[in-house]
């Protein structure tokens, strides 16, 4: 295993736009790190210096302690699915993985070990042209398991895939992650990656705004309920006096409160409820970082490596 | 290097590109043939039918558009990586660019062989059907095996050309038509027109490697076959440097 990935002060700039400042993070084996932030955030431009494709202005990346152009044999240990597009549409899915497989002198029976592992073995003699997104976007996988790597980097992964899709590429890269290996994968939407990430890496302006395990951040987004009762102006009533905040909404009523809270003191005021769910708002707690990053505001040192 | 050697080889063989290029190889060069040897032996044209370096020169003649096609397959070779974005899945499994373009050139000498043996093959005998149905000479004198070596080295050069061309323009569209207004409109114009200019421009340097001054209007202004051959290498080599330099410090986005 190739081990943890390391961004250490990569900064680059295109121009007068500076793309990526000062990233620091780290990718830990076992666990899936996503790499979130909008579009234009600087993700990709970060990935690409990790694999050696864009040189940063300063900076450096490593995989285990080396930089991705020094390792030996770099397909046994690395694989990266950075674009949809990365296929000449007139040539099959097979040969597109052999000409890897080929290049990486990895066995030959490599490419049908990925086209299976990745739903794909009926179409190897298919040209890519004719593939769909999500078929795309597979054989990209299957390019990337090609060698067998400790390490997996995924540019926007779930782009253009549709649902079950994205359940399969879930459960896949779960897979891979609790097999020891590390995957960093980047995307825009927490949402998408909230039900696999372990770790996540904010990142918005080209800057690093947080590093944490989704539990932290889940916390301090807030845990809420969602309350539905035929007896909302005495639940209301209790509410005030137990100074919990709540607002009514169609769907009932949102209160800062966990639901044991919440259930607790209903059932002490004696109040019927018809509906008690948990709720904690990631997407708007994402959001929310993104925007109150100011352009001056720079990630302390132990919250990044946290 | 043989690892990539062959996946090189295997991406030539794997589009229709490859295919392609050989057929219109094939096509213009029996084009060419049927086109020149009715004009041998014309009252104003450079050669007649008693001369025994007459099937040498109609062969040599038959290189002309190969040479243009084998540029275009060598840049096509490169610039269809980055339209496709397939660069960038060849420079992770191989992030020391310079051996990927080692790899593109080697590569394309070797289809260059197999180009440079389909247009003998072809235009040997076609040429030669010809003039003798025409009662001229067909004579496969040591000129004739000349040119032969020449059309293979003339070839891989172009090839190599190619690649460079594409490693060093990106832009697929701006390199193919680059090339093609270079090769057939700006050299076809200043060769004639300013000889003591053009002969020392490629295509003109490939004219007096191969001899066959007169067809372009360089009669009596080609170099000598050693200095066209420096001319040539040192273009090559000049395309190649370049790419080696710029290559591997441009980002992949």
């Amino acid at each position: 295993m190739t081990g943890a990935i390391e961004l250490n002060g990569l900064t680059k700039s295109f121009g007068e736009v500076l793309a990526v400042d000062d990233v620091r993070a780290v990718a830990l084996p076992g666990q899936v790190t996503a790499l979130l932030g909008p579009n234009g955030a600087g993700k990709t431009t970060a990935l690409r210096m990790l694999l050696g494709l864009v040189a940063p202005d300063s900076g450096v990346a490593t995989f285990g302690g080396k930089r991705y152009c020094d390792l030996p044999d770099p397909a046994r240990q690395v694989g990266a699915v950075l674009e949809a597009s990365g296929y000449h549409p007139g040539r099959t899915a097979l040969d597109h993985l052999r000409i890897l497989a080929t290049a990486s002198r990895l066995a030959p029976d490599a490419c049908e070990r990925v086209l299976a592992e990745t739903g794909l073995a009926s179409d190897a003699r298919r040209r890519v042209g004719g593939f769909s997104l999500g078929m795309r976007q597979r054989l990209g996988l299957a390019s990337a398991m090609l060698g067998d790597p400790g390490v997996l980097v995924l540019d926007e992964p779930t782009n253009g895939l549709d649902p079950p899709g994205v359940r399969w590429l879930r459960g896949y890269v779960r897979r891979l992650a609790d097999e020891g290996r590390t995957v960093l994968l980047s995307s825009h939407a927490l949402s998408e990656v909230e039900l696999i990430a372990d770790h996540v890496l904010v990142l918005a302006h080209g800057r690093l705004l947080r590093s944490s395990s989704l539990a932290a951040l889940r916390a301090e987004a807030g845990v809420g309920s969602m309350v539905r009762t035929p007896h909302q102006d005495r639940l209301c009533a209790a509410l005030d006096a137990a100074d919990l905040p709540y607002r009514r909404t169609d769907e009932g009523l949102a209160v800062d409160a966990t639901p044991e809270q919440v259930g607790e003191l209903a059932g002490q005021h004696g109040i019927v409820l018809h509906g008690l769910v948990g709720t904690a708002d990631l997407e708007q707690a994402f959001f929310r970082l993104i925007q109150e990053s100011g352009p001056a505001e720079r990630p302390a040192t132990e919250e990044v490596w946290s | 290097m043989k690892a990539l050697l062959q996946a090189e080889l295997l991406k030539l063989r794997s589009t229709r590109t490859t295919a392609g290029l050989l057929l219109a190889t094939l096509g213009l060069v029996a084009l060419t043939v049927v086109s020149d040897v009715p004009k041998v032996g014309a009252a104003e044209g450079p050669l007649s039918l008693d001369d025994p370096g007459l099937l040498a020169d109609v062969v040599a003649t038959c290189f002309g558009v190969p040479q243009v096609l084998m540029v275009l397959y060598g840049t096509l070779a490169f610039t269809q990586e980055l339209r496709y974005g397939t660069i960038t899945s060849t420079y992770l499994g191989e992030p020391r660019r310079t051996r990927v373009l080692v790899a593109k050139w080697l590569a394309l000498a070797l289809v260059s062989a197999v180009i440079t043996t389909a247009t003998l093959a072809l235009s040997v005998p076609f040429s030669s059907a010809l003039i003798r149905s025409r009662d001229g000479d067909v004579t496969f004198a040591g000129h004739f095996w000349g040119i032969v070596a020449i059309g293979f080295v003339v070839m891989a050069a172009y090839g190599v050309i190619g690649v460079a061309i594409g490693a060093l323009v990106r832009n697929q569209v701006a390199a193919v038509v680059g090339v093609i207004v270079w090769m057939t409109a700006i050299e076809f114009t200043v060769i004639p027109s300013f000889p003591d200019v053009g002969r020392w421009m490629p295509l003109g340097a490939t004219s007096s490697l191969f001899q066959i001054g007169p067809s372009l209007g360089l009669d009596g202004n080609l170099l000598s076959v050693p200095v066209a051959g420096l001319v040539l290498l040192a273009y090559t080599a000049a395309a190649v440097v370049l790419a080696l330099h710029i290559t591997p410090k441009r980002d992949v986005l």
